[in-house]
């Protein structure tokens, strides 16, 4: 993802416990009591199952209109999907264009806008063909000069797009026929493909300029949209997978205050609400008034050392940190039980994870040895938390708790919510922190996060030779020997890296019994978004 | 802001009195929205970030907010930023929003961005004064009129008890009432863009019955202080003596004395309003200014922050310089020449 948690907002706690005072002061810009968690609307990609989902049954019934409360971003909220960056712009965006690929819950990809990827024998460069017949909502017809002009739109400095596409070497993109396109590349990618899934690379019409009338080739066409309120798109009849979608339109308001979302849920304002908080989850679990849609999602929620600063720049000390953790406890008490244990390397569930390294549990009499081998038995250290992700804080006070067993003493320290992702603030210069990873592709954590120039390095990680080994497994066409290049890959991360991954924590929203067909995707909240084969029932 | 006192009678003073009020507290005014506007403008600028930063998100280099900040003027000094923000301000242009800028709108006038929020904020709060107004009167005049009577310990207590919560515990009381138990009323107000809020007016009573007990005590609490004070002065037993009819005591005599300082408390509760109504907003989901205003704050929307605000400052003002006012009209001392 490329975003991973998004900077503007605010943080999340139950509001009862806000004073006025707080919330005031949030309204200038300290502590807002609106918004919530965050980015996760990121990304994707995840996991193993899904459960809870509400159920088709019966005879499919059309029409009507679909609402969705989300997180607003007041006027922020864009229908560029250059820009978008927030779970709402994600959800809007998705509606109105197409990707190239498709993530398919299983984290798979098919076919989107794009029929075949085709790469040269050292895949540095790719033909793709465009499925044929597909218009936008205007009429005019996908040719491949659309891609090339949406490729060139993505590469721009301010485009959230540009690590999806700074491989590509712009000045040789070409058109080959009006539906066939060459992407040559700057470095060899096997999985060209996958760049194309997430919503900040969804394909618009060609000479697109100012998206305030956007036309798009996806499901919903533009009707009418106020930054930070409301849209309405409408069905697209002439969508190129027929007989979708299902309803005739769709709305989506913006409820940033959690309890106002879920009101509007449990009134029946709206049909679907995205990012339930953990603690409502669980009591409407129990109640079973609406249905708590889950995603087992790639979404790691992790503790990160700057593996350059002392005490971290010794690996006895990272490991140490690591071994202190208890997870089942972190994943119980922090979020509610909403999540897997994590194995500190990234992408749960993902093609080419590795799965044969063992699970690392708690083992405080080890982390004592190696922490004693490091001279750093009375290890004291502070680590830098924010309200700005569900589950941070509170992990963060447990984790200090485990640590004291160890004789490590963790200082807390809060970080405002909108400094904490910010890079000019205090993003990128933690000596320990944490973050939130929801990811679609290890290609795209490792580019991000790790690789020589990443412009995400939480941890500070320069290694030459690793990054020679990455370059190989995202360049190797063949599926055995890639697999091996990416186990190796994360097994350096695994016994080495500064990432302490705890958890990959699902998604949650809330789902109204009326809907139905909605299923839990591991790509995103809400079922990834994903509507076309959403209806309500009578 | 300022609860501004009482004007004083000045000596230098010889005619029309009334008049050298205006023209003083309409400079004084002046003053206080020039400072107010300074004070803005800076804390705005203080804020960690700016809009390019959390327009970008994460995805900040370096190289993509020098483009956006250049899209937004912020390359320019800071004085003439200000300059030219306070000099539209002052002629009706309230600018264009910071972050559509820094998305690449040419023209994105924050006066169209919070016409609809600013409407159905301006409906909320005019509800909810309608009410409050003559509820804190009634309310206030007939406590002190059974002071010390039940109805007086009743008075007091429940509007007591309004005061001492926040806002969002008596939302959440009232939505646990009125909605979870009972299923009488909405608990979110959810107007469309556009949208008439009076057009679904079940919708409003639960947010303007919270803002009303929140602020309803203090004027309460103020009108019958002041009416026990006055009931108690000779002019007022003399009237009494006089075997004038109580109603007429009451209503003709003690009532406009005992309104003097009720006045100020009032015109605090109304600008009171103006900071209950963004909490109450954003539990009940309602798109006004509040909600605006916050966004706006966490997207670090320079211009709409800075409009917005010193449209606040300058409500707080008026109510101000017409709270003053009524006082005078209704202490005939005040307006005597020394």
């Amino acid at each position: 993802v490329t975003s991973g948690p998004d900077p503007r907002v605010a943080p999340v706690d139950d509001e009862r416990r806000i004073s006025r005072s707080d919330f005031l002061k949030g309204a200038a810009g300290v502590v807002g009591l609106s918004g919530l968690l965050a980015a996760c609307g990121g990304g994707s990609g995840g996991g193993s199952s899904a459960s809870a989902t509400t159920t088709a049954s019966g005879a499919v019934h059309k029409g009507g209109t679909l609402r969705l409360g989300y997180v607003g971003a007041g006027t922020a909220e864009t229908l560029n999907p250059n820009l978008g960056v927030t779970p709402i712009d994600q959800s809007r965006i998705q509606q109105l264009y197409d990707p190239l690929t498709i993530l398919k819950p299983d984290l798979t990809t098919t076919p989107g806008l794009a029929l075949e990827w085709t790469p040269n024998k050292d895949a540095t460069e790719w033909e793709v063909k465009l499925r044929p017949g597909v218009t936008f909502h205007n009429g005019k017809p996908l040719t491949a000069q659309d891609v090339i002009y949406s490729i060139r739109l993505m590469s721009k400095p301010t485009s959230a797009a540009l690590p999806f596409v700074s491989g590509i070497n712009l000045n040789e993109l070409k058109a080959v026929n009006s539906t066939t396109l060459r992407i040559p590349l700057k470095f060899p990618d096997a999985s060209l493909q996958t760049n194309f899934v997430y919503y900040n690379t969804w394909i618009v019409q060609d000479g697109e300029k100012n998206f305030s009338h956007p036309v798009g080739t996806g499901p919903f066409k533009f009707e009418s949209f106020t930054p930070g309120q409301q849209s309405l798109f409408n069905k697209n009849p002439n969508y190129w997978m027929s007989g979708e979608p299902y309803v005739d339109a769709i709305k989506i308001s913006s409820i940033s205050d959690d309890t106002a979302r879920l009101n509007a849920l449990l009134s029946g304002q709206i049909d679907a609400m995205a990012q339930l908080p953990y603690a409502q989850a669980k009591a409407h679990q129990a109640t079973g008034d609406i249905v708590v849609l889950t995603a087992k999602a790639p979404q790691a929620l992790v503790f990160y050392f700057d593996v350059t600063k002392p005490p971290f720049n010794d690996n006895r000390v990272r490991t140490a940190m690591k071994l202190i953790a208890n997870r089942p406890q972190l994943v119980s008490d922090a979020i509610s039980g909403f999540g897997t244990v994590g194995n500190d390397i990234i992408g749960k569930g993902l093609p080419f994870y590795n799965n044969s390294l063992p699970q690392r549990v708690q083992d405080l009499a080890q982390a004592k040895s190696m922490l004693k081998a490091a001279g750093q038995e009375n290890l004291r250290v502070t680590l830098k938390t924010s309200q700005i992700i569900p589950g941070f804080v509170e992990s963060a006070t447990l984790y200090a708790q485990q640590a004291n067993a160890a004789g490590v003493n963790v200082a807390l320290q809060q970080i405002p919510p909108d400094s904490y992702f910010n890079p000019s603030l205090q993003y990128l210069k933690l000596l320990f922190g944490q973050s939130q990873w929801p990811v679609f592709s290890l290609k795209f954590f490792y580019l991000q996060a790790l690789a020589a120039n990443a412009p995400y390095n939480e941890t500070h990680w320069h290694n030459p030779s690793w990054n020679t080994l990455l370059f190989k497994a995202i360049g190797e066409l063949d599926k055995a020997k890639a697999q091996s290049y990416w186990n190796q890959v994360q097994q350096i991360q695994y016994e080495q890296g500064g990432y302490m991954c705890w958890t990959n924590a699902d998604y949650v929203d809330g789902v109204s019994k009326k809907v139905q067909g909605l299923k839990p995707n591991p790509g995103g909240i809400l079922g990834n978004h994903d509507f076309r084969t959403v209806w309500l029932s009578a | 802001m300022t609860a501004v006192a009482i004007p004083r009678r000045s000596r230098r003073v010889r005619s029309s009195p009334i008049l050298s009020f205006l023209v003083r507290r309409t400079a004084g005014a002046i003053l206080a929205l020039l400072a107010a506007s300074i004070l803005i403008f800076l804390s705005v600028q203080v804020l960690p970030g700016n809009a390019a930063t959390a327009v970008l998100g994460r995805n900040a280099s370096p190289q993509a907010v020098r483009i956006l900040e250049h899209q937004m003027h912020l390359d320019q000094p800071l004085p003439t930023r200000y300059v030219h923000w306070l000099g539209g301000f002052v002629h009706g242009n309230l600018g264009d929003s910071s972050v559509a800028l820094a998305q690449g709108a040419t023209h994105a006038p924050v006066s169209h961005l919070i016409s609809g929020p600013l409407k159905n904020s301006l409906i909320l709060a005019a509800l909810t004064a309608l009410l409050m107004i003559p509820l804190s009167l009634g309310l206030g005049v007939l406590a002190a009129v059974r002071a010390g009577k039940p109805t007086d310990h009743a008075i007091s207590l429940s509007s007591l008890a309004g005061i001492s919560m926040p806002e969002f515990v008596i939302a959440s009381l009232l939505v646990a009432l009125f909605f979870v138990a009972l299923r009488w009323l909405p608990p979110v107000a959810i107007v469309p863009p556009g949208g008439d809020p009076l057009s679904a007016p079940k919708q409003l009573i639960l947010p303007v019955v919270t803002l009303l007990l929140a602020s309803l005590a203090g004027g309460i609490r103020m009108v019958r202080a002041g009416m026990v004070e006055v009931l108690q002065t000779d002019y007022v037993q003399a009237a009494r003596l006089n075997g004038l009819p109580e109603r007429r005591v009451l209503w003709h005599y003690a009532l406009r004395n005992g309104l003097a300082p009720s006045v100020q408390v009032l015109a605090q509760n109304l600008q009171y309003l103006i900071g209950g109504i963004f909490v109450v907003e954003a539990v009940f989901g309602y798109p006004g200014i509040g909600s605006t205003l916050v966004e706006a704050v966490s997207n670090r929307d320079a211009t709409l922050v800075q409009s917005v605000a010193m449209l606040i400052a300058v409500a707080y003002v008026l109510i101000n310089l017409v709270a003053d006012f009524l006082v005078l009209l209704l202490v005939p001392k005040l307006r005597e020449p020394a």
